[in-house]
């Protein structure tokens, strides 16, 4: 039976096979035929294609896509305030700490708000701090605030934006760490003064852990890098991600801060984006983050992210689908994110369903198999040229390639149930927000 | 360690040396008598126009420096009093201390405690809420009305807000302007001058009563008339003790000798020196005995472990007799906090 199932999965990438459908391959391309269209052209000019595009933009002119630095004094460096909100991250609140400090940023302050943490936070930040300053001067770089009482991630970024300096806000979580060199990369997108805010380059600090991380390194890679390169150059960019974000301070303050609630950075870059900003990204700017290193942690983590998009993107701010408000880009990337993240799974799970009645039970499988290799190879080409353009994802991740179509229809699980759920509004409430401020958040 | 160092600490400070003139012994004895007349015990007094901001009672010509001559020579037992920051520029203590802005460097901050609105998030200092007539505050962000402290919104702890440049510090730089000079110090660069007050030592009483100084030699490391070190000796032994310890892992053991006030004679300062030798005498050779107080000695027993410690100070009391006025008592020293915990006294006299 194994060897039968075998002979038929493979049965698509067989040379004869593929010898007959590149003879078709002519009449095919001016057909009609929905499944070649939904199939292979669509994923194709959706996915690869614009990655494609970058490549040989990248092989053209390489400064486009990697500008260099320019040389300057230290003194031309503007201060750079980094703001790490955290509550119980004894574990990496050092090492956070000490990375930024140490980033070869010759003009950068470190505040960390403690979010009023059970733990030895507060200390071990201090201690790091001491560690990586040479002189009391350097010493008044770190500032850190433990809150005297819970109040959220929003509200304890807020309280480190108040007592920012510096010109421009940097904006971590306290278990990433900024690579050494990466604020002189992260600050080139603002010479153009449209720019409001700037997204890092987003890299998996914990890979070698195990398969669930190295599978996010490949979609890292392909997600966080890659597509944001891409949506960036297209100024179509939807989130400055809160794991690494810089932001011009006037922006912030501008905008009072951030929101209480879930999806603080979905929602600020959308103000942003109101407000016409440009929202770009730097390949140089690195910044390696912890991911997930369990199923569930995963799950309650991408269910999180999927009902902060229903709940920023759809309700809060509903008002950018209206055409001419905000403008053209922010109504067309309100609609794509709307059918790319919402409708389009919906409709995939809906479409199966149709195949099933339409055409049988045996010929879903065949159309699984079909697009299973399909993706394959899309996603090789991706890969391929993630690693080329942005050094990631892992050579050695490329093994796993196979299983990553696997690893993208497990996280549908919880984002189904997540987007159902979020629309039904049941069991919004989230343990990240402390109750007596869940309490007073408006329902959007 | 002890109290001998010169009682300055932040810069490099001139050892006390004799002065000119032959006077000077005459004149440190004459501080003697005037410091056993006054008790015993001589303490600063706070006085705006002296160099360092204290001063003592005492009719000298250079007092200060004549106290620290015999502080250094154990005549008198230097005890922390205060301490004194000065202006690195011009030395003077008329400083005004403030905290200032981390950002423009102005010491205009007002302590404010932030705001927090739960609603909206916002946070910031009170007088960006605008009052209403209701008695409530209008959130400057989403304009909503904050009725109630602690269901509506919150107080962040307090924090420094720069009425110059706005920006919000937890715990802001401290800085010092000089008033006589005018120069602008951060906290960290300042000077830092010990002030004590001195106790006169069994050493400085027999040199009352012999009427001059000692000489030197074999007595500024022995009590007179007494097989004990003099309390700068036996701490230097200690301290190096305690060096050993901490770079060998040297465990031992130290035994506190107190006297009777009885035995310390009539003017409670003479050392019970009969009583010392019999002490002495049941010492092993390796082990070293010194004064440390008037009343109090020490015995350093090195490569001594608590058990075999308590049996030599078994044997001790069996042979100096139930009249003894010592009493003994053990205490193992396996890091620098147990000598803290067994002779508290000895710590805080040694505290800068």
């Amino acid at each position: 039976m194994i060897n039968g199932f075998w002979h038929y999965f493979i049965s698509t990438i067989d040379p004869i096979s593929n010898l007959g459908f590149s003879r078709a391959l002519p009449e095919l391309s001016i057909s009609a035929l929905p499944h070649w269209w939904l199939i292979v052209i669509l994923p194709f000019v959706w996915n690869v294609l614009p990655t494609l595009i970058l490549w040989v933009v990248y092989l053209i002119k390489p400064t486009a896509i990697r500008p260099p630095l320019p040389v300057r004094p230290d003194h031309a460096y503007p201060l750079v305030s980094l703001v790490i909100a955290g509550r119980n991250e004894s574990a990496t609140i050092g090492q956070c700490i000490r990375g930024a400090l140490l980033c070869g940023y010759p003009n950068i302050e470190v505040v960390f708000v403690d979010d009023n943490s059970n733990d030895d936070s507060v200390a071990i930040a201090r201690r790091a701090a001491l560690s990586a300053v040479r002189t009391q001067k350097d010493a008044e770089r770190v500032r850190i605030f433990p809150s005297p009482r819970r109040n959220g991630k929003a509200s304890s970024l807020n309280i480190g934006i108040r007592m920012a300096r510096g010109e421009f806000i940097a904006i971590t979580d306290a278990d990433s760490v900024i690579q050494y060199g990466s604020v002189q990369h992260w600050l080139l997108p603002f010479d153009d003064p449209r720019v409001g805010a700037v997204s890092a380059n987003i890299r998996v600090l914990n890979m070698p852990h195990g398969l669930l991380t190295r599978l996010q390194d490949i979609e890292y890679a392909l997600l966080f890098t890659n597509g944001r390169l891409i949506s960036a150059s297209l100024d179509l960019l939807n989130i400055i991600s809160g794991m690494g974000g810089l932001f011009r301070a006037e922006i912030l303050r501008r905008l009072h801060g951030f929101d209480t609630g879930l999806g603080d950075d979905t929602d600020m870059t959308t103000q942003i984006r109101k407000q016409r900003w440009k929202c770009g990204f730097s390949l140089g700017a690195v910044v390696w983050t912890t991911v997930p290193e369990t199923r569930d942690h995963l799950w309650r983590q991408r269910a999180r992210w999927r009902r902060n998009m229903i709940k920023i993107r759809i309700s809060k701010h509903r008002d950018q689908f209206i055409l001419g408000r905000y403008g053209f880009k922010n109504a067309l990337l309100a609609c794509v994110l709307l059918l790319s993240r919402l409708l389009w799974t919906w409709a995939m799970a809906v479409g199966l369903f149709v195949v099933l009645f339409e055409f049988g039970p045996l010929y879903v499988p065949q159309l699984i198999v079909s697009f299973y290799w399909i993706f394959l190879i899309y996603l090789l080409i991706r890969a391929l040229i993630a690693r080329d353009l942005a050094r990631t994802p892992q050579p050695i991740n490329f093994a796993l390639l196979f299983l990553y179509p696997f690893y993208l229809m497990s996280l549908r699980i919880p984002t189904l149930y997540a987007e159902a759920s979020e629309l039904m509004r049941i069991g919004a409430k989230h343990p990240y927000v402390p109750d007596h401020v869940w309490g007073e958040i408006p329902w959007w | 360690m002890n109290d001998f160092a010169p009682p300055v600490t932040g810069r490099a400070v001139a050892a006390p040396v004799e002065l000119p003139g032959a006077a000077a012994p005459q004149r440190r004895l004459d501080l003697l008598h005037q410091i056993s007349s006054a008790g015993g015990t001589i303490a600063p007094t706070a006085n705006p126009n002296a160099e360092h901001g204290y001063t003592y009672a005492l009719s000298g010509d250079d007092v200060d420096r004549d106290l620290a001559f015999l502080s250094a020579r154990n005549y008198l037992e230097a005890r922390f009093f205060d301490r004194v920051s000065l202006c690195p520029k011009c030395d003077s203590h008329h400083l005004n201390v403030r905290e200032i802005c981390p950002s423009c460097r102005r010491a205009h901050l007002s302590a404010e405690g932030l705001l927090h609105h739960f609603a909206c998030g916002y946070v910031g200092i009170p007088s960006e809420f605008s009052p209403t007539d209701d008695g409530s505050y209008l959130c400057p962000k989403c304009n909503r009305k904050m009725h109630h402290l602690g269901t509506e919104f919150d107080r962040l702890g307090k924090a420094f807000s720069c009425r110059g440049c706005g920006v919000i510090s937890e715990n802001p730089p401290v800085e010092a302007v000089c008033l006589t000079c005018g120069a602008r110090n951060r906290a960290e660069d300042l000077i830092s001058t010990l002030v004590f007050s001195y106790v006169l030592t069994s050493r400085g009483a027999a040199a009352i009563r012999r009427g001059s100084l000692f000489d030197g030699g074999e007595e500024d490391i022995v009590v007179v008339g007494a097989p004990v070190y003099r309390r700068g000796v036996i701490l230097e032994f200690l301290d190096n003790e305690m060096r050993r310890l901490q770079r060998f892992k040297d465990v031992f053991s130290v035994l506190s000798v107190k006297c009777a006030p009885a035995a310390l004679g009539p003017d409670g300062n003479q050392a019970p020196t009969e009583w010392l030798s019999r002490l002495r005498e049941k010492l092993r050779d390796v082990d070293l005995i010194g004064q440390v107080g008037d009343a109090l000695y020490i015995v350093i027993l090195p490569q001594t472990k608590r058990r075999e410690a308590e049996s030599l100070c078994d044997r001790i009391e069996v042979a100096l007799g139930r009249e003894s006025p010592l009493t003994l008592s053990i205490a193992e020293i396996t890091e620098p906090r147990d000598l803290a915990q067994a002779l508290p006294g000895l710590a805080a006299r040694a505290e800068p």
